[in-house]
């Protein structure tokens, strides 16, 4: 089962590498988006000599490590099910021998590859143009990479429940904004989440999407404290169960339920 | 110039045509404004987050940014309506050869494909533009005269030129690649740096965006003038668009002698 879904995996990846030129241009506008960010609390540093309470190294770092990440929380495969939502292929997937969740799990691997990929290369690249703070031990790095890992099942059963309430309107493409847009705000993509209001960082922390961005980017940085690592990993693991069920009761409901496009 | 006028009066009746479809997509539209406004709203959170701890950037206060994001808006929102054709030419004519039907028509193929499609959603923008640009004009106190209403229009249709040129421009890349939009989106988005004031940038990007892709011409100086910061710098914008133009037809005709059909 492993190995199909390292297949279907591959596959997805191949996809990409059909248009390389893509590849620049990722990682290009990637740069823009952080360029603008990180100008704008460079002036307000030079001007206050504070950018919301971190150096500017450090509020420079945060948001080279926000893009070099943030593709694992955005990116997916909701285009994909819509897409053969529309053209009634989606027909073949729930024919599939491999479940319709292991399948598309499979090709949201290969998306995740190519994350990888371009993250890497966009973080590369920018410690070229910037100076990065390095964390002060391995372990804070190790860290970083498990709660990155833990948040893949929550980023993958929110889109699968987005993914298939296409079953009903035929149409995602609202909900997939929407579910980016949460994830962009609550985050800490836009800025690090404790610049935020006070009654919204009380929110975000029982919400997962912070340990999406904010908090591995933090731990690099030094600023959590083991205590909260520990609240922050259960948090995780319950959400990541809650999300599971919700999106297994929702297929079950929908499949029954579904018109399939002849195609 | 008799002919540049004809393919401009083509050009508005294919939009007259085109307004017409809002009625024909009613829901997708509803969607794509919902999620115009939610994009939005990411970007204005960032600047309540930056104003949360500075009181002004670059000399700029809350207010006077707001309004040079909204006079970008409306630029955006006008660019958005009128060019979307340009991110079809790659996908919908150069891949299933239904270019060469265009190249029969005796018309500019440019005029066809910009006028063929409009993006609605982009409306959006233009209305949030000009939501903003009123509300912070009437925030900092600055008097509202016909004269500053002329200014805004005139130079938001100038701004939008502006961009539609350097679109134009980059949606030649489809004639070799079949996919023009990421190309003409990536170079697009380098229209956020304009949203700031430019003395926040270093010298590298400040000729970015006003030498090389001249994007501080389309809401920046313009705004400048609104508040009485620059006065001069705003009527050069007409000279970038018309200069723009003239690049970007010059090479798009340079580009269509090349065209060699896929054959499909």
């Amino acid at each position: 089962m492993i190995r199909t879904m390292l297949a279907l995996g591959k596959l997805q990846l191949q996809r990409y590498n059909i248009y390389k030129m893509n590849f620049y241009l990722f990682t290009l506008n990637r740069i823009i988006e952080i360029l603008v960010y990180i100008f704008v609390w460079q002036a307000i540093y030079y001007q206050t000599g504070d950018a919301g309470g971190f150096t500017i190294q450090e509020m420079t770092t945060y948001y080279i490590l926000v893009i070099t990440i943030s593709s694992f929380a955005l990116w997916g495969v909701n285009e994909d099910m819509a897409h053969s939502i529309r053209n009634g292929q989606i027909n073949r997937e729930l024919l599939n021998p491999i479940s319709y969740f292991k399948y598309y799990f499979g090709i949201y691997l290969g998306e995740l590859a190519f994350a990888i990929i371009i993250g890497g290369a966009t973080f590369i690249i920018c410690s070229f143009l910037f100076e990065i703070v390095l964390p002060q031990n391995l372990i804070n790095v190790l860290l970083s990479m498990f709660i990155i890992i833990l948040g893949v099942p929550i980023t993958f059963f929110f889109q699968m429940i987005v993914g298939i309430a296409g079953f009903y309107t035929d149409s995602i493409w609202g909900m997939q904004i929407l579910r980016k847009a949460i994830i962009q705000i609550f985050s800490g993509i836009i800025a690090p989440i404790t610049l935020f209001p006070m009654w919204f960082q009380e929110l975000s922390k029982w919400l997962p999407f912070k340990e999406l961005i904010y908090t591995p980017v933090s731990i690099w940085l030094g600023d959590i404290s083991m205590n909260d690592i520990v609240f922050i990993i259960l948090k995780q693991a319950i959400w990541g169960i809650i999300l599971y069920f919700i999106a297994k009761k929702f297929f079950n409901h929908a499949i029954k339920n579904i018109t399939i496009n002849g195609g | 110039m008799k002919q540049v006028l004809h393919n401009i009066s083509l050009y508005l009746s294919f939009l007259k045509i085109s307004l017409k479809e809002i009625l024909i997509y009613r829901v997708d539209c509803i969607v794509g404004i919902f999620s115009e406004l939610v994009v939005e709203g990411v970007s204005l959170i960032f600047i309540f987050i930056v104003f949360r701890n500075t009181d002004n950037l670059a000399g700029w206060n809350f207010q006077q940014i707001l309004l040079l994001y909204g006079v970008t808006r409306i630029s955006l929102g006008i660019v958005g309506y009128c060019f979307d054709g340009l991110y079809d030419i790659g996908p919908k004519y150069m891949r299933n050869g239904d270019f060469d039907k265009i190249l029969l028509r005796p018309v500019h193929p440019l005029v066809s494909i910009i006028g063929a499609s409009k993006e609605f959603v982009a409306l959006t923008d233009f209305f949030i533009g000009i939501g903003i640009t009123i509300y912070m004009l009437i925030q900092l106190a600055i008097p509202i005269t016909f004269l500053l209403i002329f200014k805004i229009v005139f130079f938001s249709i100038v701004g939008a030129l502006i961009i539609g040129a350097i679109n134009t421009i980059f949606s030649i890349s489809s004639f070799w690649t079949y996919r023009s939009n990421e190309v003409i989106w990536s170079f697009y988005r380098i229209y956020t740096f304009a949203q700031y004031p430019i003395d926040i940038y270093n010298a590298f990007i400040k000729i970015i965006i006003t030498v090389i892709l001249p994007f501080a011409f389309v809401a920046y100086y313009p705004t400048m003038e609104y508040l009485g910061f620059n006065k001069y710098m705003i009527y050069l914008s007409p000279v970038v668009a018309i200069v723009l133009w003239i690049i970007a037809i010059k090479l798009w005709n340079l580009a269509l002698n090349k065209y060699r059909s896929t054959g499909t």
